[in-house]
């Protein structure tokens, strides 16, 4: 009794605001106006494109990565965790504005970017490396783990047999570790499509280029349509929902469990 | 090798997505505008692109400052509309904006509370009074100008107290990053009252009017540049001068912007 007030309390918290959001965009016509509305469909869209793009950058590099991390002994390893998890922790804005001092055109690497004809910030590249400079880290730790769980005896068996380290990699060591970069990867790709702070810095607010979802939540409720921000808003709590849902059913629970990390 | 070959991946993938395809197909204008003008541009951006076929206007607003930050560093704008003079000035100081600054539109601040406000505020005196809640915009948003401006004349005016400017200051609960957040916040009762421009007053349904006395209101002056970096000034320029001329007036006009002066 005297825990279970106090616990139903948080939960009713946590569910009220987000369960509220949900009825309301669905009870009037809020989210049918909404679909019809060309800023939340280009921002889907756009949330969508942005997202796949971030997600292959993120396993095409951070799967090797990964490995290295679980399986690796090199000096400054203790270093490369920590940066590898540090936006995991930095507010989104500070992630924004440092990426503008490297990227931005009067940052580090804006003149050598200018010289090469490329111009990032404000543009949708911005947006994808905002996405996977928050992302990364998600996807990177849940690999980590999952591989490091991996029975090394298993690989050896593989070898004995005469497979060779590509045969070892692909029928070995990642189906062993699927549950966990499939975990890793649904966690990765909501924090991407959730990425608000360090878009607007970096990439500015532009309809159709760099304003995805979280984007309209707030430029339409700055503008003064609320209908519209909570259609996008809805969308995002479902899309999230939606994530937590497919990873308890698939029961990658434990993949989940950031303390596995180490 | 095969921890390479990912950086590679990724350094193609940058200057695949980077490198702009040259466009035989329509014109992409980037217009970067003052937050206070987002309603009027939607219809001139209809009318526009009737107007100028082949032209596709994409606009992005919010407060002049920020967008003028955004274009500092980078963000690639054709033309900038501002609510002010000052920041298209400092684009041009820094030469980032092409051509001269042209003056296109003119506004003027009024006070706003929500239709049943339990403040009941019936002149810009009761804004001293210590429960008034005053929603306000972040001092480098341009209207923050003209309204220290208005509550300096106000201070001096007949039936207002001595301390008035630093009682108003005093009552400033919040400050917002442009002047549709302002009108959002008095919109779902967040605050009493708040000086906003009368355009977004006239746009919002769920707000009242207070009059301000005509010796202590501004006339703010609303003003584009294009930019140097623009792929197609030309086009811009064309922009920037149907919206001073009378398709592009008329509009301003009926969304209850003033004639430049």
């Amino acid at each position: 009794m005297t825990t279970r007030v106090p616990a139903a309390l948080l939960v009713v918290f946590l569910a009220l605001p987000v369960g509220f959001l949900v009825v309301q965009a669905f009870a009037g016509r809020a989210m049918t106006d909404a679909i019809a509305n060309p800023a939340v469909r280009d921002a889907l869209v756009l949330s969508l494109l942005t997202t796949t793009v971030s997600l292959v950058i993120i396993v095409a590099l951070g799967t090797p990565l990964a490995l290295l991390l679980a399986r690796g002994r090199f000096p400054g390893r203790a270093l490369v965790e920590t940066v590898v998890d540090l936006p995991i922790v930095l507010p989104p804005s500070v992630a924004g504005l440092a990426l503008l001092l490297v990227f931005g055109t009067r940052g580090a690497l804006g003149g050598a970017l200018e010289v090469a004809g490329i111009s990032i910030p404000f543009t949708t590249l911005a947006v994808v490396l905002a996405q996977v400079f928050v992302a990364a880290p998600f996807f990177v730790r849940a690999a980590r783990a999952g591989l490091a769980n991996v029975d090394r005896q298993l690989e050896d068996a593989a070898r004995d047999l005469g497979a060779g380290e590509r045969q070892v990699a692909r029928h070995v060591t990642l189906p062993l570790a699927a549950p966990a970069l499939a975990a890793g990867l649904v966690l990765c790709w909501s924090r991407a499509l959730g990425e608000f702070g360090a878009t607007i810095m970096f990439a500015g607010n532009v309809p159709g280029r760099t304003q995805t979802l979280p984007l309209v939540v707030y430029g339409e409720f700055q503008a003064g349509d609320l209908e519209a921000s909570i259609a996008a808003a809805a969308i995002l709590i479902l899309a999230a929902f939606g994530v937590l849902l497919a990873v308890r059913t698939l029961n990658w629970r434990r993949a989940l469990d950031l303390r596995a990390g180490g | 090798m095969t921890r390479r070959a990912p950086a590679l991946a990724l350094a193609l993938a940058l200057a695949a997505c980077a490198t702009t395809p040259s466009p035989p197909e329509p014109v992409e204008l980037t217009v970067y505008a003052a937050a206070s003008l987002r309603n009027a541009l939607e219809q001139v951006e209809a009318a526009y692109e009737i107007a100028a076929p082949g032209i596709n206007l994409v606009i992005a607003t919010d407060s002049s400052a920020a967008l003028r930050t955004q274009i500092e560093q980078g963000a690639p704008a054709d033309v900038f509309l501002s609510a002010d003079l000052g920041n298209p000035q400092q684009l041009y100081d820094a030469g980032l904006a092409d051509g001269e600054i042209t003056i296109f539109a003119g506004n003027t601040v009024v006070l706003i509370v929500p239709f049943d406000t339990p403040a009941a505020i019936r002149t810009p005196a009761d804004l001293a009074r210590d429960e008034v809640r005053i929603v306000a915009a972040g001092d480098e948003v341009p209207i923050s100008k003209y309204v220290s401006n208005v509550v300096y004349v106000l201070a001096r005016l007949a039936g207002y107290p001595a301390d008035f400017s630093n009682a108003y200051a005093a009552n400033v609960v919040s400050r917002e990053d442009n002047v549709q957040a302002v009108v959002a916040k008095i919109e779902l009762g967040e605050g009493d009252a708040a000086f906003v421009y009368q355009t977004d007053a006239l746009a919002s349904g769920s707000v009242r009017t207070v009059p301000i006395p005509d010796e202590a209101n501004v006339q703010a002056h609303y003003a584009g540049v294009v930019m140097t970096t623009s792929a197609h000034p030309e086009a811009a320029r064309a922009f920037l001068h149907w919206l001073t001329g009378p398709d592009g007036r008329a509009i301003l006009a009926e969304f209850g912007f003033l004639p430049p002066s």
